[in-house]
C-alpha cells in the first residue's frame, strides 16, 4: 500500500479546493469454509484491493472509490470526490462541524500466535469434516449438519491532510457447528458456540482451535433431538435468564444501535431509523437498573471490534454508554461529536471496505459483570425460563420494542433447570427490560463476535464484538408464537 | 468496460484455469458503477460513488471444487485468483453432490435494460432531484421538520464463461429514490415514507414521492394506542412486498427446500394460500426491476410459478445447477445469484411478481369494519421458517380503519404470525402494481393479521 498514492490524492484534493481530505488504501482477504452433511459446500477466498477518498469542500462531503490502484485513477477519483462534494454543497443547511486534530504516524497489528492464512487448508478442512461427522452421527433425526470456518485479514493505510499516516492490520477468525433435526414436520436447530456460523475474535488460528468443535458435537446433537420432543415455550410473563450468546444480540440491538450518534441525530432516518436516546436525554434518561454498566470498548482484548485507530484516525478507547443504569454516552465520529459539542469522538468510524464510506459502527459493546455466579443466579430464581442462543430478532426503528427467539429454553422451577422448551421467544420495551435486570453473572463473562452487522445506504456489513455473561430479567413476556 | 470486454476477460480466465489441468472451470466477471446521494435533516450528508469490478471463479478437479473471488479486473490479479481457486480445489475433499457446471443452452438477451442517462447521472443532477424532493416535502406543511432519503443511480454488467461452452452476459441500469419525512406537532412526531425503483431515471418522480411521504407523515402525528390482537389489515404494496421477499428467501430457495427448512416442503400441492393468490418469479416480465436474461452461471433465467391459485408445488422451487444436481431429472431454473450482488449465495427468486386483482386501496378500506392500514413493515425476520412464521413492526404511517374509513393514526404495531394462516384469506387484491426492488406487488386486504405488540410512537 503506497504512501505515494495517498500523498498524490491528498495533494490533488487540496489543490482542487478541499479544506480536509483523507484516503484509505486497503486490502482484504476473506476465507470461508463450510462443510455440510459431510461435503465441503463452500471453500472460497475473496480478495479486495482498493481505495476510498473522502473530501470536505465548502463545508460539504464527497466520497469516491475505486479498485484500480494507479496514480492516474487516484487523481481522477479524487477529482470525482471533489465534484461530488461541490454537488453536496448545493443542498446544505449548515457546514460540517469539524475540529482539527494533530496528525499521527503509527502502526498496529492484531496480536496473534498463528496466522490463519498460513495454516494449510487441508488442516482446517479436516477439523470441519471431523466436527461434521461427529455431529451427523448423533441421531438419524439430524438431517443437516454444518461446520464453519472463517478468517479475515484487513490491511489498511489511513492518510489525511492533517498529517495522519496510520497502518493497521486487523485479523480475525472463528467458526462453529450447527445441526438441524426434523421429525414429522417439526424442524429444530442447535448451534455451538453461537448461531450464525459460530463465534469470532480478533486473534490468530489459536482462537479457532480453542473452540474444539468436535468435542461439542455430542451436546449439540443431544439438545437438537431433545427439542423435537419438547413442549412449546409457554405464553406467560415470567422471570427470564438469558445466556451470554443471546444477550450479546440483545445488547447489540437495544443498546449498540440506539447509542450511535448518527442515528440519534437523524442521519439514518431513511433506512434503519432513529433512536429513542435523543440528544436531550443524554445524562437524563434511566436506561436500565442500577447494576447496568455498558461500555463501547475498542481496546478489549480479542474483541471482534478491537483495533487501534478508527477509519478517521481517532485512537481506540473505552467510553461509557450506560453507567449505573443512566444513559451517559454515545458512540460518535469527529463530525457528530463536534455537532453535539462533545469533548471528542468516541472513535467509532469504520467502513467495511476501502470502497465504502466510514460510518459510526459499534466497536465492542460490553455489559460489565456483577458479582453473581451463573449457578447461583439460577438457584436464586423461583420460577422462570432460561433462554440460550439466538434464532430470530426484530426491533423497531427507534430501538424500543424488540422480540427475540432463541434456539433452546429450559423452565426453571425453584432454582433448578428443568424441562427443555422449544421455540422460545420473548419481547419487551428497551428501558423497561433493562430496568428489570437484577442479576448479571461474572463467571461466564466472555467476548462474543458478530461479523454481520448491517448498516447504511449503500449497505455495509461490519464485524463487532459484545462482552457479556448470563443475566436475569424480572417479569418478561415470553412465548409469542401461537 | 462493456459486456464484450468482460466476456473476453472471463474466457481468458477460463483458459488459464484449463491450463492448470482442471476438469471444469467457470468465471463470472462483473463491473458495478454506482453513485448514491443520501440526505437527512433536509440536507445532503453522504454523497458517494464507486466503481468496483472483479471476477468470481469456480474450478473443478474431479469432484473437488474450489472457488475464489477477486475484486479487480486486472489480468494479473485474476490469474492469481484462478490459481488460488485451483489450489483450494486440489486440497478440498470431493463434493459428492456436485454433478457438473451447466452445459451451454440458448438464451435471449432482454432489450432496453440499459439507459446511459441513468448509468452516467452526474452528482449535480442527483443534487437537483434531492433538492426538489426536500423542497416539495417542506412545501406541504410547516409541520414537516426533516426530510431524509437516498437517490441511487448506476449500472452493472456481468459476463459468464465456462469450459463447457457457456457464454452469456447481462447489463442494466438502475435507479431508486427513497424518502422519509418526519413531521412534528405538540410534541408528537409523524413519519411517512415513499420510494420508487426503475431501470430508467425518467421514471423517477421526486414530487410524487415527496408528496406521498409528506402527506402520510402529517396524517400520522398524534397516534393512538390500540389493543393488540387480530385485525383485518389493508397492506400497501410496500408492506406486501416485504412479506413476499422473505417468503421467497425462506420458502422458494432450493437450499431451504432440500434442507427441510422451507414451508413449501410440508405443503406441496395443498391449498396453502387463498385461491386468488398467484405469484411468479419472472425476469422477463416488464414490471420487474432486475431484468437479467441469465443467472450467475450463465443459465437463462426461467419463469417459475411460485404460487398458483394459492397452491405451492415442487415446481415452485428455484434452483441453480448445484442444487438441481442433487435431485433426479431436475435442471437449473436459472437462479444462481449473479456476481454483482453481495447477498447470500443460495439460489432464490428476486424477480417476484404478485398477480394484481381488481380492487383499489379505497375499496379495501371501505370494505373493512375494524382494521389497520399499514404503509410499511420494518425489520421483518423469520421466527420459524418451516411454518412461515414472520415478525415485523409497522412503520412510517399506520392507521386505524373503522366502518370503512381511515380514522386515526395508531402507534406502530408488531405482528408475529404464520403467513400460512394470514395469507389464507385474501378478500381483495389491488389492481395497481408497484415495483419494490426484488418484488413487484399490489396492495392487499387480509382478513386477519395477529398483532402481538405495540410501540410508544
Amino acid at each position: 500500500m503506497s504512501i505515494d498514492l495517498g500523498r498524490k490524492s491528498l495533494e490533488k484534493a487540496v489543490k482542487s479546493g478541499a479544506s480536509y481530505a483523507d484516503i484509505r488504501i486497503g486490502e482484504l482477504i476473506d476465507e470461508n469454509l463450510t462443510v455440510k452433511n459431510g461435503i465441503p459446500e463452500e471453500t472460497s477466498l475473496s480478495q479486495t484491493k482498493g481505495f476510498g477518498v473522502r473530501v470536505m469542500v465548502t463545508g460539504a462531503w464527497g466520497f469516491a472509490a475505486s479498485v484500480d490502484l494507479t496514480g492516474k485513477e487516484v487523481e481522477e477519483v479524487t477529482q470525482k470526490a471533489v465534484a461530488i462534494a461541490k454537488a453536496s454543497a448545493q443542498v446544505k443547511r449548515s457546514a460540517i462541524p469539524w475540529k482539527k486534530t494533530a496528525g499521527k504516524k503509527d502502526s498496529f497489528s492484531t496480536q496473534m500466535r498463528k496466522d490463519p492464512f498460513k495454516v494449510p487448508l487441508e488442516e482446517k478442512m479436516e477439523i470441519l469434516m471431523d466436527a461434521d461427522r461427529a455431529l451427523a452421527k448423533q441421531s438419524p433425526h439430524i438431517k443437516v449438519s454444518y461446520s464453519f470456518f472463517r478468517s479475515k485479514q484487513e490491511k489498511k493505510l489511513f492518510m489525511s491532510t492533517e498529517g495522519d499516516e496510520i497502518r493497521q492490520q486487523i485479523n480475525w477468525c472463528g467458526g462453529g457447528i450447527m445441526a438441524v433435526a426434523i421429525r414429522n414436520g417439526e424442524v429444530q436447530r442447535r448451534s455451538y458456540p453461537s448461531s450464525f456460523r459460530g463465534n469470532f475474535a480478533t486473534s490468530g488460528y489459536e482462537f479457532f482451535q480453542s473452540l474444539k468443535l468436535t468435542e461439542h458435537a455430542k451436546q449439540v446433537g443431544k439438545e437438537v433431538v431433545q427439542l423435537l420432543g419438547a413442549e412449546k415455550c409457554p405464553s406467560t410473563v415470567t422471570d427470564l435468564v438469558i445466556t451470554g450468546d443471546q444477550l450479546a444480540l440483545q445488547i447489540h440491538e437495544s443498546c449498540g444501535h440506539p447509542t450511535e450518534l448518527d442515528r440519534a441525530l437523524g442521519t439514518e432516518a431513511d433506512y434503519a431509523g432513529t433512536s429513542f436516546l435523543t440528544p436531550d436525554s443524554l445524562n437524563k434518561i434511566q436506561y436500565g437498573s442500577k447494576i447496568i454498566n455498558i461500555v463501547a470498548d475498542a481496546t478489549a482484548p480479542h474483541g471482534l471490534g478491537t483495533f487501534k485507530y478508527d477509519d478517521e484516525g481517532t485512537i481506540a478507547k473505552k467510553v461509557y454508554l450506560v453507567k449505573e443504569g443512566m444513559f451517559v454516552g454515545y458512540q460518535s465520529s469527529r463530525e457528530t461529536s463536534a455537532d453535539l459539542e462533545l469533548k471528542e469522538s468516541s472513535g467509532g468510524m469504520r467502513a467495511d471496505s476501502p470502497l465504502a464510506l466510514p460510518l459510526i459502527r459499534m466497536t465492542n459493546i460490553n455489559l460489565l459483570p456483577c458479582d453473581w455466579k451463573t449457578e447461583e443466579l439460577i438457584e436464586d430464581t423461583r420460577r422462570g425460563i432460561l433462554m440460550q442462543t439466538n434464532r430470530s430478532w426484530s426491533i423497531d426503528d427507534k430501538r424500543l420494542n424488540f422480540q427475540f427467539g432463541t434456539e433452546i429454553g429450559w423452565t426453571i422451577q425453584n432454582g433448578s433447570k428443568e424441562k427443555v422448551v422449544r421455540n422460545p421467544t420473548y419481547t419487551g420495551m428497551t428501558p423497561q427490560f433493562w430496568g428489570s435486570c437484577d442479576a448479571v453473572s461474572k463467571d461466564d463473562w466472555m467476548m462474543w463476535g458478530t461479523p454481520n452487522c448491517g448498516k447504511g445506504v449503500p449497505g455495509q456489513i461490519m464485524y463487532v464484538g459484545h462482552g457479556c455473561s448470563t443475566a436475569r430479567f424480572r417479569k418478561i413476556r415470553a412465548g409469542l408464537v401461537k | 468496460m462493456g459486456t464484450k470486454r468482460l466476456l473476453e476477460a472471463a474466457e481468458e480466465a477460463v483458459h488459464i484455469a484449463l491450463k492448470c489441468n482442471v476438469d471444469q472451470a467457470q468465471v463470472a466477471t462483473f463491473l458495478v458503477d454506482s453513485a448514491l446521494t443520501r440526505y437527512a435533516n433536509s440536507q445532503i450528508h453522504q454523497n458517494v460513488a464507486s466503481k468496483r469490478g472483479g471476477a468470481s471463479i469456480k474450478v473443478v478437479v474431479k469432484k473437488q471444487v474450489g472457488t475464489a473471488r477477486v475484486n479487480s479486473l486486472e489480468k494479473r490479479q485474476i490469474e492469481d485468483a484462478v490459481k488460488n481457486a485451483v489450489r483450494i480445489a486440489e486440497v478440498t475433499p470431493p463434493n459428492e453432490d456436485f454433478k457438473s457446471l451447466p452445459n451451454p443452452s440458448s438464451w435471449t438477451p432482454i432489450k432496453g435494460t440499459f439507459d446511459r442517462k441513468t448509468a452516467e447521472c452526474t452528482p449535480n443532477f442527483r443534487a437537483e432531484i434531492v433538492k426538489e424532493t426536500i423542497d416539495k416535502a417542506h412545501s406541504k406543511s410547516s409541520l414537516i421538520k426533516a426530510v431524509a432519503g437516498s437517490f441511487f443511480t448506476g449500472s452493472f454488467a456481468f459476463s459468464v464463461s465456462n469450459s463447457l461452452g457457456v457464454s452469456a452476459y447481462a447489463k442494466m441500469s438502475r435507479t431508486s429514490l427513497q424518502t422519509t419525512v418526519i413531521s412534528s406537532s405538540g410534541g408528537s412526531q409523524g413519519f411517512g415514507s415513499a420510494e420508487q425503483h426503475s431501470k430508467w431515471i425518467e421514471d423517477i418522480e421526486p414530487s410524487l414521492v415527496a408528496s406521498e411521504a409528506a402527506e402520510t407523515s402529517i396524517k400520522s402525528i398524534n397516534p393512538i394506542k390500540i389493543p393488540v390482537g387480530e385485525y383485518e389489515v389493508v397492506l400497501s404494496p410496500r408492506a406486501v412486498a416485504s412479506i413476499f421477499m422473505f417468503l421467497g428467501y425462506i420458502g422458494f430457495s432450493a437450499t431451504s427446500y432440500q434442507d427441510g427448512q422451507s414451508f413449501v416442503k410440508y405443503n406441496l400441492n395443498r391449498q396453502v394460500f387463498d385461491k386468488s393468490l398467484n405469484v411468479k418469479d419472472d425476469s422477463r416480465d416488464a414490471k420487474t426491476l432486475y431484468s437479467l436474461p441469465v443467472d450467475g452461471e450463465g443459465v437463462q433465467k426461467k419463469k417459475v410459478q411460485l404460487v398458483e391459485d394459492g397452491r405451492v408445488s415442487a415446481e415452485s422451487i428455484c434452483y441453480d445447477s448445484f442444487t438441481a444436481g442433487r435431485e433426479k431429472n431436475r435442471r437449473s431454473t436459472g437462479h444462481s445469484i449473479p456476481p454483482i450482488f453481495r447477498f447470500s449465495s443460495r439460489p432464490r427468486p428476486f424477480n417476484i411478481l404478485i398477480a394484481p386483482g381488481s380492487s383499489s386501496i379505497e375499496e379495501m378500506v371501505k370494505d373493512t369494519q375494524q382494521g389497520v392500514f399499514v404503509t410499511r413493515f420494518h425489520y421483518t425476520n423469520p421466527v420459524e421458517p418451516s411454518k412461515a412464521i414472520l415478525t415485523a413492526l409497522t412503520r412510517d404511517g399506520t392507521f386505524f380503519i373503522k366502518n370503512g374509513e381511515i380514522t386515526k393514526p395508531v402507534m406502530n404495531l408488531r405482528y408475529t404470525d404464520s403467513m400460512l394462516s394470514t395469507l389464507k384469506e385474501i378478500p381483495m387484491i389491488g389492481k395497481e402494481l408497484d415495483i419494490m426492488a426484488e418484488v413487484t406487488a399490489p396492495a392487499m386486504k387480509l382478513q386477519k393479521l395477529r398483532f402481538t405488540g405495540i410501540t410508544q410512537y
